[in-house]
């Protein structure tokens, strides 16, 4: 699904130059659940950045489905993300603003779904999630874990091809991290593809795959039974 | 989509209720100040423009050149009007108008109609007053007929119909005719009248030559063209008219008028010969343009605290494009929310007006206008103004929150850093600068009135009573019966009394060379008394003295002003010397120290002043202040008994003095009501800015007092960036006031000088309110516990 071939990501300032990913190689197949770990500072969310098509880099190829994606503007970019992606992150990242129905709901807005269609969509994603029963309820109401929940039914509900998830469990307890790992499992198991960048080796145990990076390149590959 | 949109724009603009408030209340404030102005702009504009045939009316004015000046008077002669419209078939139509105070009586109601008018018959023909009973083209067609307001008609009539009943003028002594009754005119006329009497009863009955009298003037004079005519041909064939009807007589008196044709519509704001009785197109021009500064800087404010905020929308903004948004649609959701902020300030904006309308008219002396859906495309206009508004003051801060990277935004702590901090600061100097420069014109305004009151007039006019008879036999009788009264100081008689106008007359003077100079002198009949009573100074030769018989008929005091006009180097000069005057001649007895007997706008000009009884029908009396309402009612019983034809009334001369500055008054109360608002909406702004500045540096603010600082080193720091800005807007605010205000005063032949001091005042104000506003903040921000600031990280 994934094929990035001497992927480069450079940050210049006035004074520095920091290379960020150099001349990276890896690729990822269809329904894989892939780990990314590596120390702080090594490339980990600069990768997923570009894999999420939320940066593109200064140089290499990044092949998604076979299409040359490296150097699309914003708004293919977008279009593409949309379609194919959803994302967790550590933080969450729900709007504060929106009730958790209308967070969940959000994709499938930028979609053009109409509006009967997507309460159907929501409240099927809400249930799954075990969240329904907060439906109205503002994310400041709800403790980590179920935040964390409402962020996956949102990164699931346009029925993503790829999820990519950014230390989901960095800001959960041990029970409710493990939930959320035994979600994204349950994802992968019906199919959709998941690179997950983590610190946490126990995290990392529920992937098939485990690269690790340090300074902008991988450094090993492990495959797990 | 679109709910979703609103949902949000509403959520949040509540989240943050004291932004929201801020910006909501700066954005009313502007657009009720700018719909106000407006209204009144609009007002000042349409004065006579509701003729349907107002583009081919002309008012005709002349410039008479004496010898010794050029006389800019209202009106052409007399004969102008009826003699133009024969010699010219391009001109459809002439009529003029000239205002009276009549004396009307029916049965025991009597009434002086101070707003009465003469009229030529082709009067409503030619302009549209609404005729509600009688025929436009008859109605002022016989002498002796009358035309009366709708309300004037109430007040004689009642409810009965006065056409084809009689009035009698009683101080003409005839009886006339109704034979209309028209709409009272609208407020926004230069022609204003309760009552018409139609032209013929003087041309044709009380003074059967005035059709011919070149020389004769104190008339309006309006002519009809025919459509196609264009003016500027017309006015060039009027000299060879003139010369042709009356060039032999014009060489004789040596008085030559040129005659110009001003547009109906242009009469009231830009004619200069209006006297008091006129708007001015610059206060028009000035106030539109502190509508838009207003605007402007209630526009700044909006722009500079939304994009202020943008730091805390950035994770909002990160999060859409995340999910699938793309700029365009997270800068109309941005503009949306602008444009709701508007539509919230709108319905404000209506009901604030509504609510301030009475006020205004009030302010501005006239009722502008009777409630805000008076005119409903005026409505319609604000609702697009502020849609526009909305839009555009929020493009700028839509394209900044749209353009935030998603990477850049989510991880990691985001600050706007300088991004945008100058474009705020330039706001905020922007805001200061216009706040400053009006708080400087105000100042100065201000100055000038009370300068102009307090000055020294030359005369005295406290607890002065004016009376005036009409010229009735028992005036003579009335003054002496008043002079035996208790707490009467003084009486004196004369034509006229400084702010009243006064005749001017051929005059022929001898000057310096020993030569009769001719000149128009302005002229003042006045009896013995009436110099000491009015205190007016004589600085050479001697006042008039019933010790003198020749003083009666041969006698002349001119004032300073005069004597210079005929040469004479000092008053002591002019004494002794001949004068002809309106068939009377003799010497100058005396010169008189100059007396403002004009409003202070204008210079002093020549004057001279002769005893002429049969000329004086105004009684001053001078009061003293002890028992006032008993005095008065003296008088009245005095007057009941003595002129009971004629109904008692009176002014005091220091409010009729007074009156000539009411235009500038108002002009500088409606000046500095809105310069309030300019300040008020720009510290809004401040406020804003300071708050949302100090959250920004929470953290340091902690750090710093953690390493020692105290509460005043912080005030002193987050203060000093806005001072700063505030000091910047006074250098810029000082030199432009003090142009645009250079200029205003030179309309003021006695006028204040600028001083230092007032730019001193006017930015020492300006840092106290910028200080008040923004300390509050910074020392709130100072006593915070640095734990709690600290923690957040």
């Amino acid at each position: 699904m994934i094929r990035i071939n001497d992927l480069e990501k450079i940050y210049k300032t006035e004074e520095v130059e920091t290379i960020a990913l150099n001349k990276l190689s890896f690729q990822v197949n269809d329904g894989e659940f892939v780990a990314v770990m590596g120390p702080s500072g090594c490339g980990k969310s600069t990768l997923l950045n570009i894999l999420g098509l939320l940066d593109d880099p200064d140089s290499g190829s990044f092949l998604f489905n076979g299409i040359e994606v490296a150097h699309f503007n914003e708004r293919k970019r977008a279009d593409l993300r949309k379609k194919n992606i959803g994302f967790v992150f550590q933080s969450f990242n729900l709007i504060d603003e929106l009730t958790v129905f209308e967070n969940v709901e959000l994709p499938l807005i930028y979609l053009g779904v109409k509006s009967d269609e997507r309460k159907k969509r929501v409240e099927a994603m809400l249930d799954k999630m075990q969240i329904m029963h907060r439906r109205n309820h503002y994310p400041q109401q709800l403790s980590g874990g179920q935040q964390q929940r409402v962020a996956v039914a949102r990164a699931v509900v346009n029925k993503p091809k790829l999820i990519l998830a950014d230390e989901p469990t960095g800001n959960l307890d041990s029970s409710n991290g493990n939930e959320v790992m035994e979600l994204l499992t349950d994802l992968n198991e019906q199919g959709t593809t998941i690179i997950m960048v983590t610190h946490s080796e126990h995290d990392a145990r529920y992937s098939h795959r485990i690269i690790r990076m340090l300074d902008g390149q991988t450094v090993t590959e492990n495959i797990l039974a | 989509m679109l709910k979703n949109y609103f949902k949000i724009a509403f959520r949040n603009l509540w989240r943050h209720r004291v932004f929201s408030f801020i910006n909501i209340l700066g954005l009313t404030v502007g657009m009720t100040a700018c719909f106000l102005i407006f209204l009144y702009v609009h007002f000042e504009l349409s004065y006579d423009s509701f003729h349907s045939k107002a583009n081919r009316i002309y008012r005709v004015v002349c410039d008479i050149k004496t010898p010794t000046e050029v006389i800019k008077a209202g009106g052409p002669s007399w004969a102008v009007g009826p003699h133009i419209t024969q010699d010219f078939p391009q001109v459809e139509a002439a009529v003029r108008t000239t205002d009276d105070e009549l004396l009307v009586r029916k049965g025991n109601v009597k009434f002086q109609e101070l707003n009465s008018l003469w009229a030529d018959s082709a009067f409503f023909g030619m302009f549209d007053f609404k005729l509600l009973k009688g025929n436009p083209k008859t109605v002022l067609q016989e002498p002796l007929s009358i035309v009366f307001s709708e309300s004037a008609a109430k007040k004689y009539f009642g409810n009965a119909d006065p056409v084809g009943q009689t009035v009698l003028l009683t101080g003409e002594g005839f009886t006339a005719k109704i034979t209309g009754i028209m709409k009272d005119i609208p407020e926004n006329s230069t022609i204003k009248a309760d009552m018409l009497v139609s032209m013929s009863t003087l041309t044709r009955k009380l003074n059967p030559g005035l059709d011919d009298q070149w020389g004769n003037y104190g008339n309006s004079t309006f002519v009809l063209l025919k459509p196609g005519t264009r003016p500027a041909d017309l006015q060039a064939q009027l000299p060879a008219f003139l010369e042709r009807r009356n060039g032999t007589e014009m060489k004789k008196i040596n008085m030559y008028p040129t005659l110009f044709l001003e547009p109906l519509k242009d009469v009231y704001l830009r004619s200069t010969r209006n006297g008091n009785n006129t708007g001015n197109i610059n206060n028009v021009y000035i106030f539109s343009w502190v509508a838009v500064f207003i605007l402007l800087i209630a526009c700044f404010n909006f722009v500079n605290l939304t994009t202020a905020r943008s730091a805390e929308r950035a994770k909002e903004v990160g999060i859409r494009k995340v999910v699938g948004a793309v700029k365009g649609q997270l800068t109309g959701q941005f503009i949306g929310e602008s444009v709701l902020l508007c539509a919230i300030s709108f319905i404000l904006t209506l009901v604030s007006t509504a609510l301030l309308l009475p006020s205004f008219n009030h302010l501005a002396g006239k009722t502008i206008s009777t409630g805000i859906f008076e005119n409903l495309n005026f409505v319609l206009i604000l609702f697009l103004a502020a849609i526009g508004i909305g839009s555009l003051a929020g493009v700028y801060p839509a394209l900044v929150l749209s353009s935030f990277k998603p990477v850049t935004v989510l991880k990691g702590r985001f600050s706007t850093g300088t991004k945008g901090q100058l474009l705020r600061k330039a706001l905020v100097i922007a805001q200061f600068t216009i706040s400053i420069a009006l708080i400087i014109a105000t100042i100065i305004v201000y100055n000038q009135m009370n300068y102009m009151r307090r000055q020294d007039l030359g005369f005295n006019k406290d607890q002065m009573m004016v009376i005036n008879t009409n010229g009735d036999p028992a005036k003579d009788a009335f003054r002496n019966a008043v002079a035996g009264l208790p707490n009467i100081k003084g009486v004196a008689m004369a034509s006229s009394v400084p702010g009243g106008g006064n005749p001017a007359a051929y005059s022929e003077i001898e000057n310096v060379k020993g030569v009769l100079q001719i000149a128009n002198l302005d002229l003042y009949f006045v009896d013995f008394d009436y110099i000491p009573q009015f205190k007016i100074k004589i600085i050479a030769g001697r006042a008039f003295s019933p010790d003198f018989q020749t003083d009666t008929t041969q006698s002349m005091i001119l004032n300073e002003a005069a004597v210079k006009m005929f040469g004479y180097t000092s008053p002591a000069q002019a004494v002794g010397h001949r004068f002809k005057q309106w068939g009377r001649e003799g010497r100058i007895i005396g010169v008189m120290k100059d007396f403002h007997f004009r409003s202070l706008q204008l210079p002093i000009k020549p004057l001279s002043m002769r005893i002429e009884p049969n000329g004086c029908s105004l009684v001053a009396i001078k009061l003293s202040t002890q028992n006032l309402p008993k005095t008065i009612a003296a008088i009245e019983n005095k007057w009941n008994a003595l002129i009971p034809a004629r109904p008692f009334s009176y002014y005091f001369l220091d409010e009729f003095f007074d009156k000539q500055y009411r235009t500038e008054e108002r002009f500088g109360k409606l000046f500095l009501n809105f310069s309030v608002l300019a300040i008020i909406i720009s510290c809004l702004g401040l406020l804003g800015l300071a708050s949302y500045s100090t959250m920004q540096r929470t953290r340091e603010i902690g750090i710093r007092k953690v390493l020692g600082a105290s509460v005043p080193n912080i005030v002193n720091l987050l203060s000093r960036e806005f001072l700063k800005l505030v000091a910047i807007a006074i250098l810029i605010a000082s030199p432009v006031a003090w142009f645009a205000m250079h200029g205003w005063l030179q309309d003021f032949a006695y006028r204040i000088e600028i001083g230092w001091w007032i730019f001193l005042i006017a930015g020492l104000i300006a840092v106290l309110i910028a200080l008040a506003t923004v300390s509050f903040q910074a020392i709130k921000a100072a006593i915070a516990n640095p734990v709690k600031s600290l923690r957040v990280e």
